[in-house]
């Protein structure tokens, strides 16, 4: 039989909130709803899934694009599968711009020497639960 | 009663009940009032009659408007009694009474500022934003947070000097205060005022106050920064310079930069910062349109409110995931998370729906309310300004729709296993969640866009337009999906930079670095050369003196010999002679 610990209280004889239990989960295991919502998410298959999913995705967007007649303000916007060209375009030029961007800006975590800036309400910075 | 209510602005309530929580130590009662005061702003709100002075006063011979609710000021009120609701309940594990009373009295501040009928009053809530919201980054009780909070008062207080400056012009150009728009930068106190709210919006620039502060301050404060001051910016902007051109450009490039810090950023809650600047960016351009006389700049002003309310929700859901990330594991850094989505389902899906919403996917709030500003720009035939709309679109969805949710909650699994966010902090993200989707939905019984576009400042221009076109919806999945393919793509082929731990320099290097770099070396360089030109000068003069004194003393080189004497009373004599001759020819005159 475990034994029960009794409730902390502090000098003046009011109760003391103490630390939530942590839950017991191990690394191989999830909360119970995270098996009914993201259960799938690391299956095996799950990547591939997602890739060729997007890919007909994608390729269906295109393809729906030609047989309808746009009519945006900008003309060359009407272009078929401009919007997915641009989209795809943008996001690949900012996320490898982050290669050299990278290099160039980034410093050590103390450049300013000012020291850690994980706020004391956090978990583990001596205030948090 | 409720006559009355409806004549008292309700940022007065707010700030008069955050004053009051400092005091009161038993944490329910405390915060019992920190939810209950915006419920009554609301209410007060409600009940108030658009266009009239309702509360006014006078000061100086000065006439002030303290409340006064019109089409504009009513949805970002509105906007702010909800953010401040939800910070409320967000706040609830926490007993801090400095933190809770702050927050309110800051959310006050933006409320009484957003609804003030004078630029007096404006200015003086404006500077109360500031000196209410410091605390919340100074809470989070590190030294870092210390020096980033007197830069963000230090710079916060200058912007509030600058419209002061500003107020003191247009008083003395027109004898009146009342908030009325400027039809140009060249008028006496314009461009105080647009300095200065230039600098609370954080353009280019003058941004750096924004995402050195908010990642630094407390797991609470960074979900309430994140609310009131930008927005606050944008109203007055809207209020102040509607149409202006330069707005255009200049929220343009706000869209854009961002991006790309963004990508490079490894703190998720500084990410946030970059992507708040990237959403401002879309208000102050749609600002810039908005030429109110044309149907195509009243659409766009629709955009600006529009985006501004759906973004403090949206803003606010995400910086609360991140903040339960940071409160349940103790990081929000990219490199050191992953995984999540094992321990804490409800926060990511919750962050999910923020995620698709700032995206602007189909049926979330994002996608019926920067749509009206996308029209507006692209009605007005600004090519470049809508292309790099168009980029900032996908950008949002790299940095906000993608690396927050997917860095944290997925991608490599950190092996953290952290109990799920407390309940309060899950019912505000709930409420939070609810309204991104609730405002994206087609409308229905009320609720949906409809609900939203009739809160707008001009309904008829906002209800003419449709979100839900076939042609629309396909344009914007387009931009989305193959910007996800990009994604999985370059992250198959390991293209895409990894998360690594280090500070990346912004342009406030300029002062933080080179500008105090300069200042200690200029303070070391006169420790050394102040003393030593005393002793240089010090040795001048005394050698100067020791020179004069050999020459001209009574024991000196001149004073000695025959020559010496004899010089002397010549001089007596001469002088002597002189003085008779002028005494002999003034007795003649007369």
């Amino acid at each position: 039989m475990s034994e029960t610990k009794a409730p902390e209280r502090d000098e003046t004889g009011r109760f003391v909130k103490t630390d939530e239990a942590p839950l017991p989960l191990s690394a191989d295991e999830m909360h119970p709803v995270s098996k009914i919502l993201f259960g799938w998410v690391s299956a095996k298959a799950t990547p591939s899934i997602f890739l060729w999913g997007t890919i007909l995705i994608s390729v269906a967007l295109v393809l729906i694009d030609y047989g309808m007649n746009r009519h945006d303000y900008m003309g060359f916007a009407n272009f078929n599968g401009f919007y997915a060209f641009w989209g795809f375009g943008a996001f690949a030029i900012a996320v490898l711009s982050g290669w050299p961007l990278g290099k160039l800006l980034r410093r050590s975590e103390d450049y300013y020497g000012e020291g850690d800036a994980t706020p004391k309400d956090a978990a583990g910075q001596g205030e948090g639960e | 009663m409720s006559a009355f209510l409806g004549t008292v602005n309700p940022g007065f309530v707010l700030v008069v009940i955050g004053l009051i929580g400092l005091v009161v130590p038993v944490q329910r009662v405390r915060q019992g009032l920190m939810i209950i005061a915006p419920l009554i702003g609301m209410f007060m709100l409600a009940n108030a009659q658009q266009d009239t002075n309702l509360m006014t006063a006078q000061a100086l011979g000065i006439d002030l408007i303290l409340y006064r609710v019109d089409n504009l000021n009513f949805i970002f009120g509105l906007a702010f009694l909800i953010a401040a609701l939800l910070n409320a309940i967000y706040a609830m594990h926490t007993d801090d009474r400095l933190q809770d009373g702050m927050a309110m009295a800051y959310a006050g501040a933006a409320v009484a500022a957003a609804f003030a009928g004078d630029l007096m009053t404006l200015f003086v809530f404006w500077e109360l934003t500031a000196v209410s919201s410091v605390f919340l980054i100074l809470r989070a009780g590190t030294r870092a947070a210390y020096f980033a909070s007197m830069r963000y008062l230090a710079i916060q207080i200058l912007s509030g000097v600058l419209l002061l400056d500003g107020i003191a012009y247009v008083y003395k150009s027109t004898n009146s205060l009342t908030i009325e728009a400027f039809t140009s930068l060249n008028e006496p106190g314009a461009m105080f005022i647009f300095l200065a709210v230039g600098i609370k919006a954080a353009f280019p620039f003058l941004h750096n106050w924004l995402q050195d502060s908010y990642p630094k301050a407390t797991v609470v404060g960074a979900v309430v920064l994140s609310a009131f001051t930008t927005k606050l910016a944008v109203l007055t902007c809207a209020r102040l310079f509607p149409g202006f051109e330069i707005l255009i450009w200049i929220g343009a490039v706000m869209t854009i930069f961002p991006v790309f810090f963004a990508v490079i950023e490894n703190d998720l809650r500084k990410v946030l910062a970059y992507s708040l600047n990237n959403q401002v960016g879309f208000m102050i351009c749609a600002i810039g349109v908005a030429d109110l006389t044309t149907e195509y700049g009243r659409l766009a002003m629709n955009g600006a409110a529009a985006h501004a309310f759906a973004h403090i929700i949206y803003k606010a859901l995400l910086f609360m995931s991140m903040g339960a990330v940071l409160y349940r594991t103790g990081t929000a850094k990219a490199n050191e998370l992953g995984g999540l989505y094992k321990s804490m389902p409800f926060t990511t899906v919750f962050c999910l729906i923020g995620a698709a919403s700032i995206s602007a996917f189909p049926l979330f709030s994002g996608f019926v309310a920067k749509s009206l500003t996308m029209s507006a720009v692209a009605h007005e035939g600004y090519i470049i300004a809508w292309l790099m709309l168009l980029f900032a679109s996908a950008g949002v969805l790299e940095h906000s729709g993608i690396k927050i949710p997917y860095f944290a909650f997925f991608g490599h699994d950190s092996g953290k296993r952290v109990q799920e966010a407390p309940f309060n902090m899950l019912l505000a993200m709930g409420i939070a969640a609810a309204i991104c989707i609730l405002v994206g939905l087609p409308t229905f019984m009320g609720l949906g866009y409809g609900w939203l576009y009739n809160l707008l400042p001009y309904p008829t221009e906002a209800n003419g337009y449709q979100p839900f076109t076939a042609e629309h919806i396909l344009t914007q999945m387009q931009l989305l999906m193959l910007a996800i393919l990009a994604f999985i793509l370059l992250k198959r082929f390991g293209l895409y930079p990894p998360e690594k731990p280090g500070t990346i320099l912004d342009t406030d290097w300029t002062y933080r670095k080179l500008g105090f770099g300069f200042a200690t070396w200029a303070s070391t360089v006169w420790a050394k050369a102040g003393p030593a030109m005393s002793r240089v000068s010090a040795t001048v003069a005394g050698r100067a003196f020791d020179r004069i004194e050999e020459a001209f003393s009574p024991r000196g080189q001149l004073s000695r010999g025959p020559l010496s004497g004899g010089m002397a009373i010549w001089t007596a004599a001469l002088l002597g002679m002189a003085m008779l001759l002028s005494f002999i020819t003034v007795g003649a005159a007369r």
